[in-house]
């Protein structure tokens, strides 16, 4: 029987919307983790939870999506410990989706900030404040984050080795 | 009234005014407040404080309180949010160190409420205020707890790009608890 070879356009959807979240969190926060106080870092700063909790959901949803379905297979051309390495990339950067936006949202409970989201739905503050423990989630939120783009950058160099070198096409399966 | 009438009276006057006389235990007080950032609930409470408190419900014509809060000792979101909060835009903390409350008439509601009347002076601003009061006894002490709203802009605290209350809302809840010995 022939396996698929694409993924299902809900995947492939939220696949490209995710990436581009994050790519725009990722930027919105070192922006504004090196602005002064100011109204506008305030602001832009929950922008910048707004995304991070958009993203959260959007995982959840990817994450129930992965579990219900199967993936297409991995090309034929890679070896066993390739397969591997890659299986271990992808569970690695779906940990890190769910533990950077949760580390930014202890960050903000712990400093005392609630997250209302969309300043519509008022989140429960995961710990009560707790200024030192604030930073420590900051700094942890940080470091995630980087390991998070960093394997994301290390995911985006395999794939367009598949896609220049092993000319397997790969890509295809993640085009709508 | 006969002489041993009158010293008893007196006697009761003394044990009565003494009840609950300015026995403040600081670590089991606190005052905390809730604001608003981009109208998301931002909390935060002042560590130091002090109390001259008399309060004795039997006697309401001589209780009285005076709080005087160490604005330097706030406890807010971040460090850098603190020192925003210590400078001249908002408490501006080196020319006005303290906020001072003192009470000037106290009134029984019924039950366990009273009704304090006082002063509050912010950053050399002063203004009458009203709070509400709930006492209650824990043990051999006395709390009396109650909140109220204050206006931020009545006593011109986040003044200049912070006078928008879209960024920082105007009204703050200020939660008090003082704690008594007898
Ligand atoms: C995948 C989602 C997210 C990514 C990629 C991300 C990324 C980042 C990055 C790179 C920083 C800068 C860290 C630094 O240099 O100090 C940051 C800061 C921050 N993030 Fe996130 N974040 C995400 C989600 C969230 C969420 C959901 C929240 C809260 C609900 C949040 C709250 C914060 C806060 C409070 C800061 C600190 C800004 C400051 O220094 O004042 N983040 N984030």
């Amino acid at each position: 029987m022939m396996q698929t070879q694409k993924y299902s356009s809900t995947a492939i959807t939220l696949h490209w919307l995710i990436a581009l979240l994050i790519a725009v969190a990722f930027v919105v926060g070192l922006y504004v983790a090196d602005l002064e106080l100011s109204p506008w870092k305030l602001k832009i700063l929950t922008w910048h939870k707004w995304t991070g909790v958009t993203i959260f959901l959007l995982v959840l949803l990817r994450i129930l999506w992965r579990l219900s379905h199967r993936p297409p297979e991995m090309p034929a051309g890679m070896t066993a410990l390739m397969k591997k390495l890659a299986n271990l990339t992808h569970l690695a950067i779906y940990l890190l989706m769910v533990a950077v936006p949760i580390l930014g949202w202890l960050h903000s409970s712990a400093a005392g900030v609630s997250v209302v989201y969309l300043n519509l739905i008022p989140l429960p503050d995961l710990v009560g404040k707790d200024k030192a423990l604030s930073h420590l989630f900051g700094e942890l939120h940080e470091n995630a984050a980087w390991v998070l783009v960093g394997l994301v950058g290390l995911h985006v160099a395999a794939a367009l080795k598949h896609q220049l070198v092993d000319k397997d096409n790969l890509l295809n399966r993640m085009r709508w | 009234m006969t002489r041993l009438n009158r010293v008893f009276a007196a006697a009761l006057v003394l044990v009565a005014s003494t009840a609950w006389s300015a026995g403040f235990v600081p670590d089991k007080s606190s005052l905390t407040f809730v604001g608003k950032q981009m109208g998301a609930p931002v909390e935060g409470r002042f560590r130091h404080f002090d109390g001259d408190i008399v309060f004795n419900p039997a006697d309401l014509a001589h209780s009285h309180a005076r709080i005087e809060v160490d604005l330097a000792s706030i406890d807010l979101a971040s460090d850098e949010s603190e020192s925003e909060i210590k400078g001249k835009s908002w408490f501006h903390v080196t020319a006005h160190p303290k906020a001072v409350f003192e009470s000037t008439t106290i009134r029984a509601l019924g039950g366990d409420r009273y009704e304090v009347k006082g002063r509050l002076m912010v950053k050399g601003i002063t203004r009458e205020l009203t709070l509400p009061l709930q006492v209650h006894r824990v043990g051999g002490l006395m709390v009396a707890e109650g909140s109220t709203v204050l206006r931020r802009t009545d006593f011109n605290v986040g003044e200049g790009v912070w006078a928008d209350p879209d960024s920082v809302a105007l009204e703050v809840r200020v939660n008090y608890k003082m704690t008594l010995k007898s």
